[in-house]
């Protein structure tokens, strides 16, 4: 039967390779396969997992192998605790204050319902939704139609509104992959014909002397590329902010520093099976925090790379993540002239680059160049610590593209882990076993580009879980952004400093930031007084000094608005605090 | 209405543009100083330390001290400062004044836009610091990473105590500088790492800041990695080869909760660069003719934007030259000169074991045998040498520069120092007292707070500025 996995034919592959360490079942309830055993090897694990992945039928695997090659680092915690929350009873209780999360809120701030969003971090977007390089894809690199190809391609169409509605920069510049062989226009146009029927409806072949006028900073020798003019930039924590700033105010809460700790599940028995073959016979009735218990009717896990730790501790777990991280470098705007655009090369022939694709050298709303990204398998779904030899493969193989990269344009990089689960697509459903559980995990990208489409249905679903809801009549999709005075003519800027003479008042002098900004920045819906929270919002510290001159200025701001000691200001929440206090 | 014409314009307020702006007025011409922050002085505002003023007034001044010599005459010779103003954008016009071609500066500040027009700019905005990635150091980003100027800032300025246990990457000055102000101020500095086989700063410095206090100074040794999530919680330190590329297996892990980087300044030339001035690649600062003109006729660079000077001296004197050349040129007398070639002197490594004299920049290595009253001294190339290494062998004095608390909410700290040298061995006991002091008056520079501290004849002087308004 091709709907069902042959478990047998998996044991005996899994004995020969693993001599009996590691086994398979499968769990008819939730339609899984629960691998299990022990091993000291990640990449074992992973290649255990990789043989039981049986696509049909919406099958997932459950990785419960023990790990035993090293210690697997617990999640990172808020430091503080009290009952804020506790005794709360919201109509949905989202799990994760990433770009998903976020996007939910604000789509489920239409209908009249109590919605309560939690994120155990100290600002939203603090993972996998910063910790990209803000791509709205065009979907080159999917082969057939499947979940994540129709959320991209109706999440890319929604991206022009929604950013106008929000407030947020975003750029539709296109895309170029450049390729060197002479026999390879066939194929190309064989590929472009290929996209475009399964609705990458952009794609188009080019010639040299296009390709080179949009790439001027190609490096020579390459001959064809293949062009999608839909794809985009956005900055991907900008939306996410923007996102959760309108769910705030239509209406939602949205609690920062709170993890969910446990949950109550009441296994009700019902045991009738819905449309799709799950009986649901477990409820959640409480979640814990480290800010009290909630009592949600409905809870939407958003939670990335802890999403199936979630699904387990909401009795429905069906399906592992196994992070995969990336790094990428920011490049001084100075180099930003480099494109105006994303482009990329592509080796017809090469072989055995997996996991690397999309990425490339990429213009930035900010105008700044970023670079990457690669993709190393890791059992640390939190660990953002970069490594040398990331930043050596990055510039090696985007060199091939433009040998005008300069490592000396460097102002700083960064690491993402990406919650990949082994089917390697989203799992946007219902939960299975548990009735009140919503999953939208296992988003890696194009997670960005698909979260306005994926909010859409997953607000929808969550309406219909709960027996329908009324609309929200003073809904209003509209944000005002902080204005960005630096980008203003002479005639408005003047104006708002008349207003607002702090306007005037320079802090960041590589970003061009006013104390305004800042202000405006810790005024906002959801303030995050901490040196990076200001920084994602307005910038400060972005630049080429990278804080060094505005970070004490700043931190005196933030300790001045929040009426505490510069010693309680912190970089990023808990006990990343800057300083020891006074002197004397 | 504000005048808006000028003959010149300096953009930059710290010591490179206070000189050039009253050089420049002196020429006879009118000048405009445009500083973004909201006083004068630039980054000497924060360099409480001494040792500034050698060459240009003989005497051993703090960075506040010689910042106001400088101010007190900008100020008494009336010359026009725009303070907290920026420079958002500078445009070159040819068409004007009968062909002649004239500038357009851009500022923003709290009193809205406004343009002013010159014949002249003379560019003297500073340099800004490498970052720790700029030097490529991996693992996570915690709180408790400093660029050394910036700890600087939390310390001298905001009175703010950024480490209890750290380590220092760069040997460079203000690396130095920071290692004995962070001991002075009660933090332990676990060590002084340096990439290159020789240091990178004075070695005067290495002498009064490291030594003095035991820190160790580790040579061809680089920072590779940090550790901790929310402050930092260590370093990874490994050994380098020749190519500065760390060696696989001398790595080691350091627990420290601060790691301050002192790797290099950059000269800031963004704005040059908008109008077009060509950049030197050796010191990164704009290609000049011996007049200090950039190759956009009309434009001047001096100080630390020119190039990186290791003294303030040479920042003054090359700001005073730079302002009579745009003052020149804007009486329309000052054709093209030739190309003035930057000469960095190599670093000279200190040997082992000799005493380095700290009386004045150059630094001698001086060798000193004998005890007691048979002492004998080599090396030296002034009086002043063979003194302090007598005075050295037999009972060390050093002038302590540090700050005092202040009952003024925008001024936590204000700078104060010896007005001589204090018997080294009494340097921590003489900070107790200091320390336990607070200023609660507006002083002058110059004003004594402390008399005859520990009996050892010398004063406290404030040197910092105390202003009037709020900062």
């Amino acid at each position: 039967m091709k709907n069902r996995p042959d478990i047998r034919k998996m044991n005996i592959e899994l004995s020969r390779r693993y001599y009996g360490w590691v086994h398979a079942k499968l769990n008819e309830n939730n339609r899984s396969i629960v691998v299990s055993g022990k091993l000291d090897n990640w990449q074992d694990i992973l290649d255990a997992c990789g043989l039981c992945v049986h696509k049909e039928g919406g099958w997932h695997v459950v990785n419960h192998i023990e790990f035993t090659g090293a210690e697997i680092p617990p999640m990172h915690m808020p430091a503080e605790t009290d009952d804020s929350l506790d005794g709360l009873k919201p109509d949905v209780l989202i799990i994760g204050g990433g770009i998903c999360g976020s996007a939910i809120a604000r789509e489920l701030s239409r209908w009249q319902l109590d919605i309560l969003l939690v994120e155990k971090e100290a600002d939203l977007a603090v993972q996998a939704s910063s910790r990209n390089d803000g791509q709205v894809h065009v979907g080159v690199d999917q082969k057939k139609p499947n979940i994540k190809l129709s959320y991209l391609l109706r999440g890319n169409s929604m991206y022009d509104k929604v950013c106008e509605e929000l407030g947020v920069p975003f750029e539709r510049c296109g895309q170029y992959v450049a390729f060197k062989e002479w026999w390879s226009w066939p194929l190309l146009q064989m590929m472009a014909f290929a996209r475009r029927s399964i609705g990458v409806w952009d794609t188009r072949v080019i010639g040299r002397k296009k390709l080179y006028k949009a790439l001027p900073n190609l490096n020579e020798g390459y001959r064809y590329g293949l062009t999608n003019r839909s794809a985009g930039v956005v900055c991907p924590y900008g939306l996410t902010i923007a996102y959760a700033e309108n769910a705030v105010k239509n209406g939602a809460r949205v609690s920062l520093n709170t993890a969910v700790i446990g949950m109550d599940v009441l296994k009700n028995g019902n045991g009738k099976p819905d449309e799709r073959g799950f009986a649901q016979s477990k409820t959640i009735t409480a979640v814990h925090t480290n800010r009290g218990t909630v009592y949600p009717r409905l809870v939407i896990n958003a939670a990335g790379v802890w999403s199936d730790r979630i699904a387990a501790m909401g009795g429905d777990e069906f399906f592992s993540i196994h992070p995969r991280r990336g790094t990428e470098a920011v490049l001084d705007r100075k180099a930003g002239d480099l494109t105006d655009t994303i482009f990329s090369y592509r080796d017809i022939i090469a072989k055995g680059e997996k996991n690397t694709k999309g990425g490339g050298i990429i213009h930035t709303v900010d105008n700044n160049i970023l670079i990457g990204p690669d993709a190393v398998e890791t059992y640390e779904r939190e660990n953002y610590a970069t490594n040398r030899a990331s930043m050596d493969w990055l510039f090696n193989k985007q060199k091939k593209s433009s040998s005008k990269l300069s490592e000396r344009n460097v102002i700083t990089y960064f690491t993402g882990v990406r919650a990949s689960d082994f089917e390697e697509d989203f799992i946007v459903e219902k939960g299975r076993e548990t009735d009140n559980l919503l999953h939208c995990a296992a988003i890696q990208s194009p997670g960005l580009t698909s979260a306005p489409a994926l909010a859409v249905d997953v607000s929808h679903m969550a309406v219909e879980m709960l027996g329908g809801a009324g609309e929200n009549q003073s809904f209003d999709p509209r944000r005002k952004a902080i204005p960005k005075l630096s980008e203003m003519s002479e005639a408005e800027r003047s104006e708002l400093i008349r207003e607002n003479p702090d306007y005037g008042v320079i802090v960041c002098r590589c970003e061009e930031i006013s104390r305004g900004e800042i202000i405006d920045a810790l005024s906002s819906p959801i303030c995050v007084p901490t040196l990076d929270g200001v920084k994602r919002r307005v910038r400060p510290g972005m630049g080429r000094c990278q804080g060094g001159f505005c970070g004490p200025v700043v931190t005196k701001i933030i300790s001045e608005f929040m009426g505490e000691e510069m010693s309680e200001v912190t970089k990023s929440g808990n006990h990343s605090n800057l300083t020891y206090g006074r002197i004397k | 209405m504000m005048n808006n014409k000028y003959d010149v314009v300096v953009i930059g307020g710290g010591p490179a543009g206070l000189a050039a702006a009253i050089s420049a007025h002196k020429a006879g011409s009118a000048v405009c100083l445009i500083e973004r922050e909201p006083k004068l002085g630039g980054i000497l505002k924060q360099c409480i330390h001494d040792g500034f003023g050698l060459v240009q007034f003989g005497e051993k001044l703090s960075g506040p001290e010689y910042a106001e010599r400088f101010i007190k005459e900008f100020e008494e010779l009336g010359i026009t400062a725009r303070t907290s103003s920026f420079v958002t954008e500078i445009t070159r016009h040819s068409e004007q004044r009968d062909g002649d071609q004239c500038f357009v500066i851009k500022l923003v500040s709290s009193s809205g836009m406004d343009t002013i027009i010159t014949e002249s700019i003379v560019l003297a905005t500073g340099c800004r610091e490498r970052t720790a990635r700029q030097v490529s150091i991996h693992g996570t980003r915690p709180a408790g990473i400093f660029t050394a100027g910036s700890a600087q800032n939390y310390i001298n300025l905001l009175g703010q105590q950024v480490a209890r246990k750290c380590v220092i990457l760069g040997s460079g000055d203000i690396g130095l500088i920071m290692a004995r102000r962070l001991t002075l101020e009660g933090a332990e500095v676990l060590g002084v790492y340096e990439v290159l086989p020789v240091p990178s700063g004075l070695a005067r410095n290495i002498r009064q800041c490291l030594e003095d206090f035991d820190i160790p100074l580790h040579l061809s040794t680089t920072v590779t990695k940090v550790f901790g999530n929310e402050r930092v919680e260590g370093v990874e330190i490994a050994k380098v080869d020749e190519d500065l590329k760390p060696i696989p297996g001398t790595e080691e892990r350091i627990d420290c909760d601060t790691l301050i980087v002192s790797v290099g300044l950059i000269p800031e030339n963004e704005l040059a660069e908008s109008i077009g001035v060509s950049i030197d690649p050796k010191t990164k600062g704009p290609s000049c003719d011996v007049n200090y003109q950039t190759d956009v006729p009309g434009v001047f660079s001096c100080g630390n934007s020119f190039h990186v000077y290791d003294l303030v001296d040479y920042v003054t004197q090359s700001g005073e030259a730079a302002g009579r050349s745009a003052a020149e040129y804007a009486k329309g007398r000052l054709g093209r000169a030739a190309h003035f070639d930057v000469v960095i002197p190599p670093k000279k490594a200190v040997t082992p074991g000799r005493i380095v004299c700290i009386g004045c920049p150059k630094g001698c290595e001086l060798e000193v045998t004998g005890s007691g009253d048979d002492i004998t001294v080599k090396g030296n190339s002034c009086p002043k040498g063979e003194a302090f290494a007598v005075q050295e062998t037999l009972r060390p004095m050093r002038v302590l520069c540090t700050s005092v608390r202040t009952v003024f909410p925008d001024q936590p700290v204000i700078a104060v120092r010896t007005s001589t040298e204090i018997p080294k061995a009494q340097l921590f006991e003489a900070m107790e007292i200091i320390n336990s002091f607070t200023l609660d008056h507006r002083a002058e520079v110059g004003k004594v707070i402390i008399k005859d501290i520990l009996g050892s004849g010398a004063d406290v002087i404030v040197t910092g500025r105390v202003y009037e308004q709020a900062m």
